[in-house]
């Protein structure tokens, strides 16, 4: 199985942001706390709307919340 | 641990129950009474089965009373999709085998009992319950461990 490619910067989000806990973050996204973690962990590449949701909680571009690191094929 | 998860913990050792106690009743039948059991097994299967699976919306629907937080949310419906579709490859791998052992065991001139249908079926129904509870329980685990708050 390939690895995620896909990285994220939530962890760091969440703590700039009043120190938002996974559960929190969870409730306003809509999604389970063990989701958060999964995507922290970048075990788990979440759909485009829930990555939309995601950074219009913190704010910020989803270029700012999710990165791409995949090389040339 | 979330009601999913413990939904597929649930089927994982129910289908094991399902192999071990009515495999434990027909042994034990069959040694004290020398008698085939076939269709005891058939029957003792059936009835905890269905009667499990009768109780359950009752079970799940009061412990799922009061909750207002998410309990199944995108990441848990594509790893049910991934588990039902996993269960239903092994089911049909299931039934060729069937299908084949069949032919080998009583040979292209021989027969067997109508029995062995509904037992057929209800391996079926078994199989496919504990490769779905088991194969949630590695996409789960595969998730990665509950981090910190």
């Amino acid at each position: 199985m390939a690895k995620n490619e896909i990285t994220n910067q939530i962890r760091r989000l969440r703590f700039e942001n009043s120190e938002m806990t996974q559960q929190q973050l969870a409730d306003k996204v809509g999604v389970t706390r063990q989701t958060i973690i999964a995507i922290e962990a970048s075990k788990y590449s979440p759909s485009l709307s829930l990555g939309f949701r995601i950074a219009k909680i913190f704010g910020v571009h989803i270029e700012d919340v999710f990165q791409y690191e995949g090389g040339n094929s | 641990m979330n009601q999913t998860k413990v939904e597929s913990w649930l089927y994982f050792f129910l289908g094991l129950a399902c192999f071990l106690i009515p495999g434990g009743v027909a042994v034990f039948i069959a040694y004290d009474r020398g008698i085939s059991f076939a269709p005891v097994f058939m029957f003792t299967g059936i009835v905890i089965w269905g009667g499990l699976f009768w109780l359950f919306p009752f079970t799940f629907g009061k412990l799922g009373k009061g909750k207002k937080k998410v309990s199944f949310d995108e990441r848990d419906q594509l790893i049910h999709k991934k588990a039902v579709m996993a269960a239903y490859v092994v089911l049909w791998l299931y039934f060729v085998a069937a299908c084949v052992i069949a032919w080998c065991i009583v040979g292209p001139h021989g027969s067997i009992s109508v029995n062995v249908m509904p037992l057929t079926l209800l391996g079926g129904l078994v199989i496919f319950t504990l490769v779905q509870g088991l194969a949630s329980l590695i996409q789960y685990g595969r998730g990665g461990k509950d981090g910190e708050k």
